[in-house]
């Protein structure tokens, strides 16, 4: 059930960059799919328990979450951050002489 | 020797981060980054047997070099020398050489790793400096190329990264041998992200444009290295996984093809050069165990002729036509032609002659075809016209262009006494052969002949499009 969730969360995000005619909206829908992949790793982490796997009496033994999808879907999260940020700026720019922001009109003008 | 391999992977990193420090250093770090891993790629060849590093536990990071990998990294050392010679006296800030050496950092880290996890950071450290290397002279189409590099390829890898959770799910690791048992839609969506990523066949139709529209420099580096950062990791998984094999030789075999027809109607010089580089990466896949010897000789010669192209009074072969070139300019785009071509005496004659010798028997025919369309698209490049005059010889290019162009054609020289076996009668024959139909093809049909071939797969939402297309194709493909 979950998982279906979350690959369509995928699923409309890359729909929204296929569809979406506005560069912006564009960059939305690419972090909406990349919200689907983490959280992806995240379902992945859970899949035989969500307790921290941190020793201790009172916690039950065997229902941990595992720890390393977290840990590494970590590093695409900042990737995923960083690339945001670059195609904003390239956005922000590209907007001075395309106010719109039309994906099309700035290909024709470009290529 | 592992303290060594880490220092080396960090190194250029290191390196770059410093020269933010000392701008004044810029050039000679650039090129120091360049020869330490020559070195390092020397020592490799040397060695007696593969390093396999494995740090931490099994789910931590994996390193592996082995030989395939040095001739990459080799690669990637010698186009890093001859762009930082390229751009010595050009006005290139600091930043740039900085960009230069953490993308050669990332670039050897891609070669060198053996798991999904930090080939997917490699490979988008490789997208973050090269989008930032593309639009350094920040004009809007600069700026466009840019981001639509940048989007292809962060899309590519985001259907890689569920493939890599699949790959976790299935073995508790990232290790790339971890594809051995994995789902196949594990397996579809990895290989969507490494095809896109190489600019492989029709998922690769976002790379003639990014190559073309960069400066000659960054063109260079791509061409050179960038793309084969996602071609090495997949030539890995066709060696290590039989299944997997069969499907990298078929897409190797029709991107050759696709690529050089694409090529040979091409007017435009660095479109050309770009589309055949598609082609090229065809034939480093087609035979995965011998494609490092063909990749270091398709580096040395894609960045050269790039270099050269930048040089050139225009980019239009037709009015290139009409233009004669100073004679050492001429040599140098013949010397990089031929050994493309496969002529003998230059590096690319033995790596064309080892991957033919590797091929299937089905493969065989397309690969015989691409190399034709090679010779026919750079005879577009032997036939210019030369100047007359005497004294023209270098044309009043700089020393630094010279420098540059004379260690990668220099390099092909020296990499053609690798492999000496490959000088038999019948080796010699075929490529000359094969070069004189290209040549006569070249004279009686293509150099008139005016094919428009439309633009419009390559526009943005076609190249997304095409994406989710390959991935259903994939998928099929891999269904047991």
């Amino acid at each position: 059930m979950l998982e279906a969730f979350v690959f369509a969360t995928i699923l409309f995000g890359f729909f929204g960059i296929l569809f979406k005619k506005n560069l912006v909206m564009k960059i939305i829908a690419m972090d909406v799919m990349s919200t689907g992949v983490v959280t992806y790793y995240v379902v992945i982490a859970g899949r035989d328990g969500v307790f921290t796997p941190i020793l201790a009496e009172s916690s039950p033994a065997g229902a941990y979450a595992d720890p390393v999808p977290q840990a590494v879907i970590l590093t695409a999260i900042v990737i995923g951050l960083s690339i945001q940020a670059l195609m904003l700026v390239g956005a922000m720019k590209l907007s001075r002489d395309n106010p719109t922001l039309e994906c099309h009109e700035i290909e024709k003008n470009n290529t | 020797m592992n303290y060594w391999t880490l220092a080396w992977i960090a190194c250029p990193f290191l390196l770059g981060f410093i020269v933010y420090l000392i701008p004044r250093v810029s050039r000679y770090f650039a090129l120091l980054g360049a020869v330490l891993s020559a070195a390092y790629a020397t020592q490799l060849f040397l060695a007696e047997s593969p390093l396999s590093l494995r740090l931490l536990d099994h789910f931590g990071v994996s390193l592996l070099l082995d030989p395939l990998t040095a001739f990459f990294i080799l690669t990637n050392a010698l186009v890093t020398a001859a762009v930082t010679f390229y751009c010595w006296d050009s006005d290139k800030t600091p930043f740039f050489y900085a960009q230069l050496l953490i993308l050669h950092g990332s670039v050897n880290s891609a070669f060198a790793c053996a798991d999904f996890m930090s080939l997917y950071v490699a490979l988008e450290v490789i997208g973050i400096s090269t989008f930032i290397l593309m639009t350094y002279p920040r004009s809007d189409r600069s700026l466009w190329v840019g981001l639509r590099y940048l989007f292809v390829s962060n899309v590519a890898m985001l259907f890689y990264l569920v493939g890599a959770v699949l790959v976790y799910k299935a073995h508790h690791s990232f290790d790339l041998a971890g594809l051995r048992g994995a789902p196949p839609e594990a397996i579809a969506l990895i290989l969507l992200g490494l095809l896109v990523k190489g600019g492989v066949f029709v998922s690769g139709l976002w790379l003639p444009l990014t190559h073309a529209e960069s400066d000659s420099p960054v063109s260079a580096l791509m061409s050179g290295v960038v793309v084969k950062a996602a071609i090495l990791p997949l030539a890995r998984c066709a060696l290590l996984l039989e299944e997997i094999d069969p499907i990298v030789r078929m897409f190797g075999v029709a991107t050759a093809i696709f690529g050089v027809a694409y090529a040979v109607v091409e007017k435009d010089a660095k479109r050309m050069l770009a589309f055949h580089t598609v082609s090229q990466l065809g034939f480093i896949l087609a035979a995965p165990e011998v494609g490092g010897f063909y990749a270091l000789t398709h580096g040395l010669v894609k960045a050269s002729l790039f270099l050269i192209v930048g040089q050139l009074p225009s980019r239009n072969l037709k009015e290139l036509l009409h233009q004669p070139i100073s004679f050492g300019l001429w040599g140098a785009v013949v010397a990089a032609s031929f050994s493309i071509s496969g002529f003998p005496l230059l590096a690319g004659f033995g790596a064309k002659v080892l991957t033919m010798k590797n091929l299937l028997p089905w493969q065989i025919i397309g690969m015989n075809l691409a190399a034709l369309g090679t010779a026919i698209s750079f005879a577009k490049f032997i036939f210019l016209p030369v100047q007359k005059s005497p004294g023209a010889l270098s044309g009043g290019k700089s020393i630094g262009f010279w420098a540059a162009i004379l260690l990668l054609l220099g390099g092909l020289v020296a990499a053609n006494l690798v492999y000496y076996d490959a000088y038999t009668p019948q080796n010699v024959i075929k490529p000359l052969a094969t070069i004189g139909l290209g040549w006569l093809a070249y004279w009686l049909i293509f150099r008139r002949l005016v094919v428009k071939l439309p633009r419009m797969f390559e526009q943005f939402d076609h190249l997304i499009g095409v994406m989710s297309l390959s991935l259903a194709l994939l998928f099929w493909m891999v269904l047991p």
